[in-house]
């Protein structure tokens, strides 16, 4: 026997209070002064000594009260077997389908193993069969059926996902708790080492689970696409550069051909030396992609049990190069001259900037831009606000510079925070403000070096409230911001583009700065990555319940080029999960398509074991509780016990004895019959 | 007629007894009309024709001068009367259900027959005992009697337990004039006991009259729940049910009080009860009445 919450019996010590009182209270019963008891006998005792065996009994029943309700918060357990319950235990089958069980014929082992399990049970036994890939997938309930067990078992498919044996130790948790009954656990499975959790903590199982392993497969040698380096989006052909990685787990050095497609039309074929159980690199110059989507494919020729592996799909779209519209009120020539350099010396971006004036950008069809720049307009007209409001609004990306412009404002342009004032300083005696903090994980500031040797003469003092701040000065104003907005975004840079009110188009991080924060917005806002692992979720929607694009239907056609929501659902989905290798073709609810390629998880193509210490140790959680509440020697699987709760036992004797309490405490309180008589014919 | 009649807690907020003596019988005097037939001794008895020797001042020349015969007037009594109070201040006499406690009350009675004695120009004396004499005033008429009697009276502390014997074979060796007897007491002791002890005073020619003064709960007690009881004088203690105290209590003193009070009757004695809850001149009234019933 044992307690949760033991601290809770110092409670006991309340005891001592009925004590005191019924003590008092005798103390407090004083004589009362009477001339003469020559007419009193002392027979009459008797009728007190009743009185005192009712005032025991009130008192020892209060005690009991007291106790018990001590007893109840220090939530009292006993150790029961587990088996002791009615004796049964409940069967789980797990089959392990993840993209590893490709190799060879390791699902069918694993199947047959399965079933020979099955063939053990005894008539009446329940049992129940699951699947263990990127989630544990229960394909039956607890039953005692061997036909639909077995049909499970027969029915299961492989899939591309990867294992986690900590999905599969948290599923029997659950389902233990759940069913209050052992569980035998016989998991058929290559027991890849990659399945393991990070924590051991994670594998642990209920007492009273026992686990057995049917391991499947041997380790082989296999050699895998690990990676893919490829540009989304093409714009000039000649310039692509990819790069494909290909890793050995337990293989010898050796050579292997790596072949590039697209679209199936095999374009560039490479050797690349592969060392002993390590990895090598292989580039392709140049991608002849057509317009459009294009679904291309890295495979190698490793005639290795694993063949899924062996190929990497990826996504590529070409497209002509994206504008990007530049609106200058003509004060700053200069803020032009350089971001337009800055943007053209930045390789394979795929802008081409427009400039217009503020006037012509309002009438502008501002959806055709990746995103727009807005250098110290001062006063944005109406018009023109409207349009970006909108525009953002929908996906688009807006770039704001303020300067003396636009320090008159009240409030920043888009970013919609207040502008306090404009700082000064002066050229002379190093009188300048600096940058000292900058978010360099951000992918706009990812290449800025910290905008070191960057001297700020004007900036404009804004006060975030809704914005996030992705750089500062050192008088710890905010310098570049951000906010999304919609699905779009607004970065905000708290000073001009041109070498008036700073220094940094003459550095060398402007380049860089403008590049990756033109590849950062131009992006397409909330545009997300193409080439995604299997299991891997794809937004469907935005969040924001007010955007009106939130109730558009979105569309997924999966690898075979079916549609994978129904109509219903298609209205109602928000995100997407990709559960198989190959293209998804998708259009989101605010009308943006893109090709996504989902590539099964590389830690998959290890096919190294769990070392049998390690499987022992996770066999022992299932025994450590009973054990140490038994003394059963290791492996005595049968004496798992867990701990019974003893709560709702005294709670059911404490409502008993408080009523009893209240019967006893009534009649001893209740005036004589005669007194009562009296009473009601005084009230008569 | 009813607010004359004063209540012994209206009494305990007068202070000085000889207040509350002058209240009380001044109030129930003017109730009687100043009869004339009231009072302890000489009263008139009969006219005698004279003789020669007798004392001229005796004759009632009233008569002479209507009938123009000499008529001597005699009186029942040649002295005025002895009037001596026996008070019990025993540790009994404190108990009280309420404001009034029997030893309050007694003193009360005892001012008012003492001032009443002095109206008539009777002698008065006082004796206050427990299980001895405590104090002693003996009857006279001097001046200042009354207030030595309501000093004493006011003097009077509960003491021991009750012992009829000892003073009262102490009180024989002082009386030696014959009187009037009053004695204030509870009488807890058997009724045989009691009068065993007093009667004695009876042989001497004494009239002697017992004022049984009780509290209504030790008539009637009321117990709510069972309670311990603890006697006043002895200390010792008994547990007591609301249902004996109901149901068998009240026979017993009924009987009690039913055995004195025959048994006083039995040997001479005049014998009444008194509840302390009772007004007081109409306690006295009630007697007086039952007095001149007989006198």
């Amino acid at each position: 026997m044992g307690f949760f919450a033991p601290w809770f019996l110092a409670g006991l010590a309340a005891v001592g209070l009925p004590i005191w009182v019924h003590l008092l209270k005798r103390h407090k019963t004083d004589p009362k002064l009477f001339p003469s008891l020559m007419f009193f006998e002392q027979r009459e005792q008797s009728s007190v000594r009743h009185r005192r065996l009712e005032y025991l009994l009130l008192f020892a029943l209060r005690m009991a009260m007291i106790v018990l309700l001590a007893l109840l918060f220090a939530s009292p357990f006993i150790r029961r077997s587990a088996s002791a319950v009615d004796g049964k235990r409940i069967t789980v089958v797990a089959v392990d389908r993840s993209f590893s069980m490709r190799a060879g014929n390791r699902l069918a082992q694993a199947k047959d193993e399965a079933l020979k399990v099955l063939g053990n049970l005894k008539p009446g036994d329940q049992a129940q069969v699951i699947a263990l890939a990127g989630n544990v997938q229960a394909l039956t309930q607890v039953v005692n059926d061997p036909a639909q067990l077995r049909a499970a078992v027969v029915a299961i498919q492989p899939s591309d996902s990867r294992a986690s044996f900590g999905e599969l130790a948290r599923y029997l948790r659950t389902l233990a708790d759940a069913q209050k009954m052992p569980l035998d656990v016989h998991l058929a499975s290559d027991l890849q080492k990659s399945a393991m959790p990070p924590g051991f903590a994670d594998l642990r199982v209920n007492p009273g689970t026992t686990l057995y392993f049917h391991p499947v497969g041997d380790p082989a040698p296999n050699w895998a696409v690990e990676n893919v380096a490829a540009p989304r989006r093409v714009y000039d052909p000649k310039r692509v550069r990819m790069q494909a990685t290909v890793a050995g787990y337990g293989t010898p050095a050796a050579k292997r051909t790596v072949t590039l497609a697209l679209n199936g039309k095999t374009l560039q074929t490479k050797t690349v030396d592969v060392p002993a159980n390590g990895r090598g690199q292989v580039e392709f110059l140049g991608l002849d992609a057509p317009y459009g989507f294009s679904r291309g494919e890295i495979s190698i020729d490793s005639g290795d049990a694993l063949a899924g592996d062996d190929h990497y799909f990826f996504s590529v779209e070409r497209a002509d190069p994206r504008k990007v519209l530049f609106v200058d009120d003509g004060r700053r020539p200069r803020a032009e001259l350089y971001f337009r350099a800055a943007l053209e010396s930045s390789g394979d971006s795929g802008f081409q900037m427009e400039t217009q004036r503020p006037e012509s950008a309002a009438a502008a069809t501002l959806s055709t831009y990746a995103f727009v720049v807005l250098s110290d307009l001062g006063n944005v007209p109406q018009a023109l606000d409207s349009a970006l409001q909108n525009y953002v609004r929908n996906g688009g990306s807006v770039f704001v510079a303020l300067g003396p412009a636009s320090a008159v404002l009240p409030r920043v342009p888009l970013l919609d925070e207040a502008i306090q004032a404009s700082n000064y300083a002066g050229r002379e005696g190093d009188r300048f403000l600096t940058v000292t903090d900058v978010d360099a994980g951000h992918p706009a500031l990812r290449a800025v070096d910290r905008f070191s040797g960057v001297k700020f003469y004007q900036t404009v003092r804004v006060n975030p409230t809704k914005s996030r701040v992705l750089a500062k000065m050192n008088d710890q104003t905010p310098l570049v911001m951000e906010r999304n907005i919609g699905e779009g975004k607004v970065l905000a840079f708290a000073s001009t583009f041109d070498n008036v009110s700073n220094d940094l188009p003459l550095h060398a991080s402007w380049v860089p700065f403008v590049a990756q924060a033109a590849l950062y917005l131009g992006g397409g806002g909330a545009e997300q990555p193409v080439n995604l692992p299997v299991d891997s979720y794809v937004e469907l929607r935005a969040a924001d319940a007010s955007n009106k694009n939130n109730r558009a239907a979105v569309e997924v056609l999966d690898p075979d080029g079916k549609r994978v929501f129904s109509l219903e659902e298609a209205v109602k989905a928000t995100n997407f999960a990709l559960d198989r290798e190959g293209f998804f073709e998708i259009k989101t609810a605010s009308g943006r398509r893109s090709l996504v390629a989902a590539h099964a998880d590389r830690r998959e193509s290890d096919l190294a074991q769990i070392p049998k210490e390690t499987l022992d140790l996770w066999k022992g959680t299932g025994l450590i509780d009973a054990q140490g509440a038994s003394g059963a020697a290791p492996g005595e699987e049968s004496a798992a016990e867990k701990p019974w709760p003893l709560w709702p036992y005294l709670l059911l004797l404490l409502l008993g004895i408080a009523v009893a309490e209240a019967v006893v405490a009534d009649r001893y309180l209740r005036p004589p019959v005669q007194e009562r008589e009296s009473v009601k014919r005084e009230a008569a | 007629m009813q607010q004359r009649f004063l209540d012994p807690t209206v009494l305990a907020g007068i202070a000085g007894l000889d207040l509350v003596a002058q209240t009380v019988v001044d109030g129930f005097i003017a109730g009687l009309h100043r009869s004339p037939d009231f009072g302890f001794s000489q009263e008139f008895a009969e006219y005698r024709a004279y003789n020669p020797g007798d004392d001229l001042r005796h004759v009632d020349w009233n008569v002479f001068a209507r009938t123009e015969k000499a008529f001597l007037k005699r009186y029942r009594g040649e002295t005025n009367c002895q009037l001596t109070i026996l008070l019990d201040c025993s540790r009994s006499m404190r108990y009280t259900s309420h404001r009034i406690d029997k030893l309050e009350y007694a003193r009360f009675l005892t001012a008012s027959l003492c001032y009443l004695a002095r109206l008539q120009r009777d002698a008065a004396g006082l004796v206050v005992f427990d299980d001895e004499v405590k104090n002693f005033v003996p009857p006279s008429t001097r001046q200042g009697q009354l207030a030595r009697l309501l000093h004493a009276v006011e003097k009077a502390e509960v003491g021991t337990r009750t012992d009829y014997a000892k003073p009262f074979a102490h009180l024989r060796e002082f009386l030696h004039r014959r009187g009037l007897i009053a004695c204030i007491s509870d009488f807890w002791e058997p009724p045989e006991s009691v009068i065993n002890t007093i009667a004695p005073l009876r042989f001497h020619g004494n009239e002697v009259v017992l004022f049984h003064v009780l509290d209504p709960e030790e008539i009637r007690p009321k117990l709510k729940q069972p309670v311990l009881l603890e006697d006043l004088e002895s200390g010792e203690t008994i547990e007591v049910s609301p249902d004996y105290a109901s149901r068998e209590y009240p026979a017993k003193i009924d009987a009690h009080l039913q055995e004195l009070r025959s048994k006083a009757q039995g040997s001479g004695l005049d014998y009444f009860l008194i509840d302390t809850s009772r007004p007081l001149d109409a306690a006295l009234r009630e007697y007086l009445a039952v007095r001149r019933g007989r006198m």
